[in-house]
This record gives structure tokens, sequence and C-alpha cells, in this order.
């Protein structure tokens, strides 16, 4: 098994300086945009995106080429990119902003222009400010170099880029509420309908909300031919995908391979091994959302498809690996307080259910347990979530609440004796 | 304290760069953390002006968003991952030796506005687990011994600018990929260093 | 547009209008589906989740909120599956969990919609064993309102009724998740002239009048439907009456009107109904204030009217008696006309106290609007008093309007308050300090193109006390010309119209000055007005008063004018009669009396009926129902008059339009030299007001407007806090700095102490205060 460099390629031949416009040049850089611009056809542009059958990193795996033909007709029209990302385990997209900052602004102006949209918004979440400083680095040097502002490259076509920071709220990863952030607003996610903001997004004007990874790999689908990209991975999930390894491994980081292979495989490959040679007792395959497979799992393939049809989801393509020793009523109380944390607030279940369940795990683990509280964690599981299926139903008005449940049906449908355990055999007399 | 013509300067600048005012509210305070270490009520009757909307609208997104503060922060703001990668890699044992170090709880100041500690939720740096940040400026692959050190340093030395890669070098170790070239730009206070809004500076060698 | 479609709920099939949202389907065809967010005057949010329904898609069943998802043809939904149930169980178990259940406590319970859904749907006991969310219990957010964010379900009812509907976002969601909570800025109150709309949509107890509190059980009161006297939009209300005390006044939804919503004025302004301060007996005033009886005070009266020849009567009227009430005046001033001849008057006439009055757009050449044409129309025009103070519940439909897209175009200096919701605000650059044109009206930049070939509302009236009116006569003729136009006579004033409507001429406070003939014996009866108080002519009918011969008052309160009456007579008022109102628009609505007459007070039309009695002037009518059916016959259709019959009918709770001929005799009052622009705030110093505790400070503060350049350059002055000097008159004042004013006007309350001596046409010199200390009236 091996990597396959699309994305992170130029970042790997130049490790010292990738993210400087000069090594991006001369290697090869904004020649996609050139290329776009000499032949001037939008439409193309489209098209190799649509031939590419990419799908959004972002975790929901939407068709991009479909998302971008949805795009209204309007006088304003936004890109935003989406660069909040926040879901536990995933730190890919950290890396294409740190060291290939050019590569994702390439893939904004072609994606601009393609969409005749004169300004894009790049929403990168707060906490990290190291790689906002180098996109926003780069996009000095690129409206320095000619690729930003008024008439690109001698063309008609201008485009303006914004870098905007994020405060601190992982819902903001949800499209509508990163808009409403980016207005000015709390990261409340929308009402849908409309269900895309493709044609009431950003000030209600049609806007393409992309991710990092997504975008970034414009320049190369434009360089080398959607066909071309979509001959890497498989059907349904073509192209590569980086994915951010972290956990009980000897190895943990970045690996950009095409999708299809197994988790164990990816897992011994990349991570090297699980330290102190322990065994994998479970492991999370996309991201903290996603239910949790078990050690017994690990030849599922990395694909999108196979990993829904195992009951989970690939997501943000962060694998989190769980050694033997793991106590996963630890975790899951981990994962559940993250997403009590990061609730909006905005509709009840989640607001409350959210909470409560950390509150229940919080009381099970420092030992004041109740028999009856099992039960109550389902019930109150499936109040958020009803029947408990994957994916996920909903009583809530976005999946953050949804999510804080897959821990615990994870940990209840495989690890049960693991909260059991923690249970006191006794009611003790006393709180 | 209201706000000098300088900084209202540098809002309208930023509201520019925005097709609507309101959409400026983030970067606006920003500015108001930058200059009193938190989000006054006086800046938020500042911003309120600049942007058009009322005190509470202002308020009300303020508080919505974690890194906007309402109370006066120190000079070093600590805050440790407490996220799953994290958690099965022993941040407890961070987050306790800085508890232990600064005597801190959770979002608790000193009272000579050294440190204000916080644990917090995924900052992405997973692969190297755990992960500390000071002012937004990431530390990977903490140890107990490495993070006491750290805030020593920190206590110690009082350095004006904090550089990720400066952090990294003397206390981190695991990363979660090379980080490239040394990068000497950082931050000076509880605000993310960053361009736009005028808080990303350069630390001479 | 009246096409409908067919949905299937539950099993059966009901018919939608296209695009309604499924629970306001649902709604109309019986089916209840619970809720708390979902209201149907603002936007829906989706957030409380009470509503879910099951509907079929090609993909399964699926769980969505019924308050969002809208209908189409042949629709299957499920309001009661066991997935519905379960989910609403949920919800509600989620709702209850940091809800403190105080509700032997909480003003709501009884009416409360937590209370009777968790009865409905809800779980059987608490399965949450873990502390509850704790706030500080209530807290004031405004003088009027408290706050008990224990109980809060935040639904966004109140921030988003301050947001959408009031459009004064202070009220606002602070924090998130889990410790998200209602709350206002520090210092920046929710001083809202709406604020009351809010406790009435609360879903639970959190929102709570301070008026209100611990007072009654919801099922211990007495309920009427109403309409409030609060201003000339007759807004919709039901009164709420225990022991024989109103306790509480609540908005109803008059598709028409209000919509369901008060001002805080319309909403708080009855604890003086209660006052110890009520008169009660009659009082002969001259004779050291010594209670009286009916029967003594009618034989004064009368002998005063009869004993010698040649006496003029005067009635200076107010604007909060019912149509019967005019009506029984405008006949008993027509009795004494017909026997003028004989043993009695010289001229007799009929006063209106209202400086607004002018002779407005009445006779067939204009075609009058409604209310409800904001919502048609393509532009509206608005040139009148501040329609936010004086007007409050039209204001709202203005903002609604604004917000569905119509133009709103603002002439003027008034409506500074909403100029933010105008396309043009036409100001100093059009209109001059006086009111008058600064352009030929065809040269006024972008109004043709609002204009020309559109619907359009004008919405027009005096701005000020002092005003020419031609230049609005002029422009009503410009639109006229050019637009399909419709007009709403902009007097603000409670039952003015009615007022016109019911008595034959009508003049002004003006006209008594200047008509007064002090070489006659002249007797003056106030009715229900205090024209000594709040009027650029106070002064002078003041003056005039003092030299009338016999002045009696029908009033509840002691108040500038009574001190000079010679005989107060105690009079009813909102709750305590029935009759009926005309608003704005001449659509007659139904006051309903819910509470018992205090004392020996009588309705005014009683003390007609006694006098003509006694003058041997018999009248056929006993009742306010007799008198109903007699002025019903004035009416220009007379298919359908505004009879207590007609209005009772379910049909017609909304009101009937009909109009009347009305007979303004105003002089135009021309004023080439305004210094001073007068306004009418929403909260003064009336009797009614000042004597209702929960609201009486709110009309305590006393400030002045201006622009910056006025401030800055005619004064020089850097303090918020001045004294005012004009002549003899000095006031201290606060300044508040409004830009969008025009340069040299000050605009003045007057209808707060301490200004009504200032001549509107005299410029006032400024000074820097010493001190805040004498700034507010207490």
């Amino acid at each position: 098994m091996k990597e396959t460099l699309l994305l992170t390629k130029h970042m790997r031949e130049f490790p010292e300086n990738s993210h400087q416009i000069e090594i991006y040049e001369k290697n090869n850089g904004y020649s996609a945009l050139k290329k776009v611009l000499k032949e001037g056809n939008p439409e193309n542009v489209i098209n190799e995106i649509k031939d590419s059958n990419i799908r959004g990193r972002g975790g929901a795996g939407f068709p991009t080429g479909v998302k971008w033909g949805f795009l209204a007709e309007n006088e304003d029209r936004y890109l935003v990119i989406n660069g909040d990302e926040s879901e536990p385990g995933t730190f890919k997209d950290r890396i294409l902003l740190e060291r290939d900052p050019h590569q994702l602004i390439e893939g904004v102006i072609i994606t601009c222009f393609a969409s005749n949209i004169k300004k894009a918004f790049i929403y990168i979440r707060g906490e990290y400010a190291k790689p906002a400083r180098r996109v926003q680095d780069a996009v000095q040097q690129a409206y320095e170099k000619g690729y930003l502002g008024n008439n690109i490259l001698g063309t008609n076509f201008s485009l303006d880029v914004v870098v905007h920071l994020g405060a601190g709220a992982y819902i903001c990863g949800e499209e509508t509420a990163l808009l409403n952030s980016l207005e000015g607003k709390r990261g409340e996610p929308r009402l849908k309908p409309p269900y895309f903001p493709a044609v009431m997004g950003l000030y209600n004007k049609p806007t393409l909300v992309n991710n990092v990874e997504t975008i970034s790999s414009v320049p190369w689908i434009i360089q080398n031919s959607g066909k071309e990209y979509s001959k890497l991975g498989v059907e349904g999930s073509t192209g590569t995908r980086i994915f951010s390894l972290s956990g009980h491994v000897n190895n943990p980081g970045n690996f950009e391979i095409e999708m299809g292979k197994s988790f164990g495989e990816f897992i011994d490959t990349f991570g090297k091994g699980i330290k102190n040679n322990k065994n994998v007792k479970a492991y999370i395959p996309g991201g903290a959302s996603a239910p949790w497979f078990t050690g017994d799992q690990l030849d599922i393939k990395m694909t999108i498809d196979d990993v829904a049809n195992a009951g989970s989801m690939l997501g943000s393509g962060a694998i989190v690996v769980m050694d033997e020793d793991t106590n996963l009523v630890y975790a899951a109380k981990s994962i559940v307080s993250f997403f009590a944390h990061e609730s909006c607030g905005q509709c009840t279940p989640c607001r409350e259910g959210t909470t409560w369940l950390e509150m229940i795990l919080e009381r099970i683990a420092s030992g004041r347990g109740r028999l009856s509280d099992i039960s109550l964690l389902i019930d109150i599981c499936d109040n958020i979530s009803p029947g408990l299926d994957w994916p996920p139903k909903m009583t809530t008005i976005c999946p953050l609440g949804p999510s804080a449940v897959s821990p615990i049906t994870s940990l209840l449908n495989n690890f049960s004796e693991e909260i059991t355990n923690m249970l006191p055999t006794k009611i003790p007399i006393t709180q | 304290m209201s706000w000098e013509k300088e900084l209202i300067d540098k809002a309208n600048e930023i509201i520019e760069m925005y097709p609507q005012k309101r959409s400026a509210l983030g970067p606006l305070l920003y500015l108001a953390q930058e200059k009193d270490g938190y989000i006054s009520n006086d800046s938020i009757v500042e911003i309120s002006n600049l942007v058009g909307i009322t005190e509470v609208q202002v308020k009300s997104v303020a508080s919505f968003y974690s890194m906007y503060k309402e109370e006066q922060t120190g000079k070093y703001l600590l805050s440790v991952c407490k996220s799953i990668s994290c958690e099965i890699n022993d941040s407890r044992s961070v987050i306790d030796s800085v508890k232990n170090f600064t005597g801190l709880e959770n979002y608790e100041t000193d009272t000579e506005k050294v440190f204000t500690f916080e644990e917090v939720e995924c900052i992405g740096a997973c692969g190297g687990a755990p992960a500390v940040q000071v002012n937004y400026e990431t530390v990977e692959g903490l140890t107990s011994e490495k993070s006491v050190q750290m805030c020593e340093w920190l206590k110690e030395e009082r350095p004006e600018i904090i550089v990720a890669d400066e952090l990294q070098e003397k206390f981190g170790g695991v990363k979660s990929f090379d980080w490239a070239i040394k990068d000497n730009t950082g931050t000076s206070y509880s605000v993310p260093g960053f361009q736009n809004i005028g808080t990303a500076k350069e630390k001479s060698q | 547009m009246t096409d409908q479609i067919k949905i299937n709920v539950n099993g059966s099939e009901i018919s939608s209008k296209p695009d309604q949202l499924i629970i306001e389907a649902c709604e109309d065809s019986g089916i209840h589906i619970p809720r708390f967010c979902w209201h149907k005057r603002m936007d829906p949010v989706g957030m409380c989740r009470m509503c879910l329904v099951e509907i079929e898609t090609p993909r399964g069943k699926a769980l969505v909120p019924s308050c969002t998802t809208k209908v189409s043809e042949d629709l299957v939904v499920d309001t009661e599956s066991d997935v519905v149930k379960k989910a609403q169980e949920g919800v509600l178990e989620f709702l209850l969990i940091n809800h403190p259940l105080d509700c032997p406590v909480c003003d709501k319970a009884g009416e409360c919609p937590l209370q009777d859904q968790t009865m409905a749907y809800g779980p059987g006991e608490s399965r949450f064993v873990e502390d509850k969310r704790h706030f500080e219990k209530p807290i004031p957010i405004s003088e009027i309102i408290l706050l008990d964010r224990e109980r809060c379900i935040l639904c966004a009812r109140c921030t988003r009724f301050s947001d959408e509907i009031s459009g004064d976002p202070l009220i606002e969601f602070i924090q998130r998740g889990n410790k998200t909570q209602v709350n206002t800025f520090p210092d920046e109150p929710f001083r809202s002239y709406f604020s009351g709309n809010t406790v009435q949509i609360c879903p639970v107890g959190a929102l709570t009048s301070s008026s209100y509190r611990f007072k009654a059980r919801p099922w211990d009161l007495k309920k009427v439907s109403s309409t409030s006297n609060c201003s000339s939009v007759g807004d919709s209300v039901e009164l709420n009456v225990s022991q024989n005390k109103m306790l509480r006044i609540l908005g109803e939804d008059n598709e028409f009107t209000n919509q369901g919503w008060l001002s805080d004025k319309g909403r708080y302004n009855f604890e003086y109904l209660h006052s110890e301060k009520r008169i009660e007996t009659p009082l002969l005033v001259k004779n050291s204030n010594k209670e009286s009886t009916i029967n003594e005070t009618m034989e004064l009266i009368s002998n005063e009217i009869f004993t010698s020849d040649n006496r003029n009567i005067s009635f200076i009227v107010g604007h909060n008696s019912t149509n019967e009430e005019y009506y029984a005046l405008n006949k008993f001033v027509k009795n004494l006309n017909k026997v003028k001849n004989g043993n009695s008057v010289g001229s007799i006439n009929l006063y209106l106290s209202d400086d607004y009055l002018y002779n407005g757009f009445f006779n067939d050449d204009y075609s009058l609007g409604e209310i409800k044409d904001l919502d048609s129309a393509d532009t509206i025009i608005l040139w009148a008093q501040d329609i936010k103070d004086n007007l409050p519940t039209l204001y709202l439909r203005i903002k609604q309007a604004v917000r569905n897209g119509k133009k709103l175009l603002i002439f003027g200096h008034t409506n500074t308050a909403i100029k933010q919701l105008s396309e043009e605000y036409y100001g100093e650059n059009i209109v001059t300090n006086n009111f008058e044109f600064n352009v030929e009206i065809s040269d006024i930049p972008n109004l043709s193109k609002y204009i020309d070939g559109k619907d359009v509302l004008a919405i027009v009236g005096k701005s000020s006390p002092l005003q020419n009116v031609n230049p609005i006569f002029q422009l009503v003729k410009h639109l006229d010309e050019n637009s399909n136009l419709k007009i709403l006579n902009c007097f603000s004033k409670g039952n003015t119209l009615g007022a016109l409507q019911n008595l034959d001429i009508v003049k002004g406070l003006n006209e008594f000055v200047t008509e007064f003939d002090s070489s006659k014996k002249n007797i003056v009866f106030t009715v229900g007005s205090n024209p000594v108080n709040n009027s650029i002519y106070s002064h002078k009918v003041k003056d005039t008063l003092i030299d009338a011969d016999f002045v009696v008052s029908l009033d509840l309160f002691k108040n500038e004018t009574t001190e000079l009456s010679d005989i107060i007579l105690p009079t009813t008022t909102f709750g305590e009669k029935e009759g009926t109102f005309t608003n704005l628009e001449m659509r007659t609505l139904m006051q309903n009396k819910i509470l018992p007459t205090p004392g020996s007070a009588l309705n005014e039309w009683e003390y007609w009926l006694i006098l003509s009695n006694k003058m041997n002037l018999l009248e056929s009518y006993e009742t306010e129902e007799e008198l109903n059916s007699m002025l019903c016959k004035d009416y220009i259709d007379n298919g359908n008059t505004p009879s207590f019959d007609n209005l009772n009918k379910p049909s017609n709770l909304d009101g009937i339009l009909n109009s009347k001929t009305i007979n303004i005799e105003v002089e135009n009052v021309d004023s080439t030299n305004l210094e001073i622009l007068f306004v009418h705030r929403l909260y003064g110093d009336t009797s009614s007001q000042i004597n209702s505790p929960s609201i009486s400070m709110l009309g305590s503060e006393r400030f002045i407007e201006m622009n910056s350049a006025t401030y800055f350059g005619s004064y020089m002055l850097n303090s918020d806090v001045v004294t005012l000097i004009q002549g003899n008159n000095s006031i201290q004042v606060n300044v508040n700095i409004n830009e969008s004013l025009p340069d040299n006007l000050l605009v003045v309350p007057i209808n707060r102490r301490g200004f009504q001596n200032l001549n509107p046409e005299k410029k006032v010199e400024l000074e820097a205060a010493k001190s805040r200390e004498q700034l507010s009236v207490t």
C-alpha cells in the first residue's frame, strides 16, 4: 500500500517552503489557472469537475460538480471555503492551509472563474491562527502577482478574496451556520429548506460552500482532467483523500491515498502499528461524529459506501485508533462532552439532551451510576435520534445532536460491559 | 475606555473588506479583545455603533463563540485540548500539571494576569496529541513535565511574542505533520495572531 | 390565489392553501399540533421541536417540524403516530429537566402552554436526577418587565418579536448550547414601546409584567373583548378583571388592525381606573371642592344655562368618549339650539381638544384607505406626526409592510425614528422647517419612480400643531393625479374619528380661544379633555377659562383644567362603559363594560340626558343601546351599520367599516418661523398615565432633540444636560442628538411637564446645566 500524492505532492517535494509563491509557481503552480483563463470557457471547468466525480471532503460527501450546477443566477454570487475544520480527530485541512495555501487559492480562483463569482471568503477556524496567516500571506502574494484583484492576468475576470477567522464554534463547520457566522451572527444552522446555499446562501445570495480539501483538488483536476481523477480510487469514491490518523498508533499523521483499501492495512502501513504492540479495541472511521468500529472490523474498506454499509461514515476522514487498554466510557464521555460543549443551543433535543447525556456519563465515570442509567441513556439517545439508526433520524435541526448519540450506541452495542462494570453493585445510600 | 481614533480607523478598514458591515463583527471583536484582553462592555458599545446593530446583538454574537472572552485573560492563554485523540493520549496529566503549576481551575486567571487556563475542545492537533495552545499558537506532543517547563519558561521569560515554532522546538514532541521552514510570526495576547486584524507579530531572532 | 390543495392528515383528507405550513393548514382544519416557538405572526424558527410530525417522502417516513415544512399536493401527514408521540414526549421531558417547576408561584400557571402540553403530551415523571440549570430569579429587564431565565424554554418568541416585529432588538440570546439564556445588555434595558407583547407571547412564565405579578390566577379572571383607546388604530384587546379590578389587558388578533400586538401604553395604561384619586362624586370646586350630588349639580348647571339670555356655550371634548356619548352630546347641543329663541342661549360650539386637527380628507373626492392596504400597496407615503409615538400599532403594520417589500417614503421631520425603514427620506432638502416644500413636488427626486401608476397609500396628517396644511393638500393632489391613491387620515388620538362622525360640526382649540367673546356670559363644558395641558394653546385656554363665567368639567381626575372649573362631574371610562369606537379607517368596533361604575359617577351621555330632562328637552333614549340604534341611522351605507347587534355577530368582531358626513371647521394656522417642533411622545403626563403606577415614570424624562450642527454650531455646548431658556421659562433638559433633523429645529415633547409655555416661533437659548438634579419630574 502506497500513498498517491496529488494534494500533498508539492509539500512533500518542498518540505521547507512549499507555501511560498515562488516555489509553488516553479512547481507548475498557477498553470491550471492560466490554462483555464486562456481557454476562457467556464463551462469546461464545471464539466471537468463533474467528470472527476469528486465528492465534497467536508464530511457529507455531496458531489461537487452537482453542487456547482445548482448555483443560481444572480449579480452577486459568493464562494465560501469551509476551513472551519474542528471535527475531533481531523487535521487534514490544517496541513493544506499551512503547507500549500497557493494550491487552495488557485482552486478558489478557478472555481470562481467557473461560476462567475467575484468575491470569495476563506473561513478558517480561529484556533488555526498559523494556517490562516500562511493563507493570508499567500493571498497577499497572489494579489501582488496579479492572480487576484482586478483583471486577473490581463483578462476581464476579477476576484477578491477575504480570509476570515472564526472564533471557536465547531458548529460553524455546518455550512449554513458558517454563513451565519460570516454574516456576523451567531453560528446557528439555518432551517432547511432552502437546502442549498447555492440557491440562498451568504446574504441570501447564491453561494458555493466547499471544503478546503475539495477546492485544493481543483488545480490537479484541471491540469490532469476530470477523467484522470475519476480513474483514481473506486467508483463512488474517486480520487485521493487525505486521512488524518491519530490515537494509539506509532506514526500518526496525514496520509493521502486512493480510497478502497482496508482500515487495518492503512493503520498498519502508515500508522506503523499500534503503540507498544497492543491490539485495537475500537476505532473511529470518520471523525468524532461517526459510530465506532471494533478491533474485529479492521477489514472494512475505506470508501464512502463501504463504511456507510457497515453502519458508520467516512465523514471527515479522521481515523482515531483506541487500543485494548482504552477506557471506552471515558472515550465516549469525551466525545459526548465535545458535542454538548459545541451544541449551538437552538433546538431543544440537542441543547438539553447532549448535556444530559454528558451529566449521566460523568456520574457513571465517577462511580455514581445507577442501574437504570443504561436504559435512560438509550432512551435519551432515542429522543434525539429516533430509532438509533444510521444514518441517523433526527428530532433536531442539524446532525450535531445525533452525533453525540454515536459514541453511546457504539459503546452500548459492542462494549456494554465496560459501562456496567463501572456501575456500583449496590445503590449508594447517600448521594 | 472607548476606542481611540487609530482603532476606529482599523475597524473601518476591516468593515470595508465585507459586502455588509455586520460581517466585520467577528474581526472587530478580536480588536476589542486585543485591546483589553476580553470583550468589554465599552467595546461592545463601540462595535454596535460601528456596525449598526444593538449592543445586546453584539453581546449575543460575542458570547456564542468560545474565543471571545467575557473576563480579562492573562498575558498567556493556556488552552489544553481534551478532545478524543488527546483524551486517549493522556491529556488529563497535562491538564493536571498545568492546573497544578498555575493553581488555576478551568477559565480562571491568576491575580497577576499572567496565565489564563482553559480546557478546550479539539484544536486540530490530534496527530500530535496531547496538544496545547498558548495564545492560539499550537504546541504538539506535550508531556506533563514539558508542559510544566513551558509554563515556567513563560512565567520567567515573559516573552512578548508567542510563536508556535519556538514553543514546539523548546517543549514539543510528536507533531501532526512536518511544520516546514521555521516561522517567526506569532501573537502577543490572547487573540490569534492574524494579519487582517493586525495581531500577527514577528519575533526577531 | 384561492386555489386549494388537498393533503391527508391522520388518514383524513383536508384542504389547505398552497404554500401554507403544515401546522397552519392543520390548525385551519381544527387539528391542533402542539408547539411552543411557532407564532403565526412571526417567522418560524423550528427550535422547540414540539411540533414534529411524520410525513411520507419517497425515502419513507420522515420526522419534520410542521412549523417549517410547507404543504404540497397529496402530502401525507401523521400528527399522532407512535414516533411523533415519542418525539413530543421526549421534547417535553427535555424542556422540563431544567425547568424549575415553580408553578405554584408562577403568574403563568393555569394558562401556561408548557403546563398544558405537559399534561396532554408529556411524560408522567422526571428521570432527571442531576442539578438543574440555575439563574438568578427574576431580574428586572425594564421598568415594567421581569425575566426569569430558569423558566425560559428558549423558544425565541421574545427575541424574534423585538427584532422582526418591533424592530428594537434589545433582548437576545446570550451564550450558547446548554448555557443559552435570554438577556438584555447591561445599562440598556428592554425599553421598547412594545415590550409587553413579549410577556403575552411567552409560552412560559419567563417574562412577566410587574403590574400583574402575583395579582391573580387565570381561572379567577373575568374577561371581555374590547377596543383600546390608546390610539385611533383601535387595537382589539381583551380586558381581564378580577374582583372588579382591571388586572391586565391583552392584545387580540384583529387581522385588520393590531394583529394581536399592543403598545405598552395600550397594555399597561389601566391602573388609573382604580386610583384613589379618581373623582367619584360631583365636586363644587369653587366651594372648597365640596362634595355634592348629581341632583344638586344638575340643578346648578341647568339654572346657569336657563337663567339669562344670550349666553355662549362651548363644549371642549376629548377623544375618549364613545360614539354614543358624542352622539348624545350632539343631540343635547341640537336641543339647546332649538330653544335658542326662547329663554335661552347665544351661540353653541363644539371644539375638539387636539392640536393636530385639520380639515383632512373626507369627501368623495378621495378614496379612503384601510390599514390592510399597507399590505397591498406598492408605496406608502408618510407625512404626519411621529407614527411610532402616536400610532404605535400602525407603526408595526408599516414595519411589516416594509419587511414584505413595500416602499416607504417619508416626508418631513417627525418620523426620524423610522427613517431606516424608508426607501426615500424627504427631509430638509425637500421640506422646510415650517413644513413647506423647498422644491416643486414634481421635482422631488425619485418620487415619480415610486408613485407613477402605482398603488399608493398615503398616511397624512399634521406634523406639527403649528403648520400650514396647504402643502399636504398639494402633495395629495399630486399623488392623486399620478397614482392609484388611497388615504389614511392620520388623526391619532383615541376615538377622534368617532367624535368627528357623531358631532355635526367640530372646531379646534384655536377656534375656541379666538371665538371666545368675553363680552358675553360664557359657559364652558370640558368633556373628558384637559385643554389647559399639552396644547400650544394651553396658556390661552387657561386665560379663557379664568375669564369664563361658568365652567363644568366632566372628568376622572382633578387636573389643570378642573382647577379652573366650577363643577366637576365624575364620569366613566374605558371598561366601565359600553359603546362603539371608530378608528382612523372609519372602522367601528365595540367597547365593552366589565367594571362597575365607580361611586356616583355617570356616563357622559347620562349627564346630557338628565340636563335635557331638567330643561324639559325630553329625550327618547334611556340606554346606550338606544343611542346606538339612533346614531346608526346616519351612516352613509345603511346596509351594514355598526349597531351593537351587528358588532356582536361573530363575523363582525373585527369591526365594521362605515362612514358618516364629517364637518371640520378648523382654520389653517400658518407658521413662518418654526424654531420648536412640538411632538407628542407615547408617554407623557396625562392623568391616566400618572395615576397608573407601573408606567407613571415612563413619561417623566425631559429631553429635547436636535442635530449636532445645531447643537455644537449654535450653542457650542459640550454637555448632554442643559438648561433651556426662553423668556421667563427655564427648564433643565437632556439633549439627544438626532442627525435626521434639519438645522435649527428643536424637537420638544409637549406632553411632558414643563414645555407648554414655550413659544414655538421664538428661539430658545441653551446653557450648560450645573447638575442633573432637576432633570426628571416625579
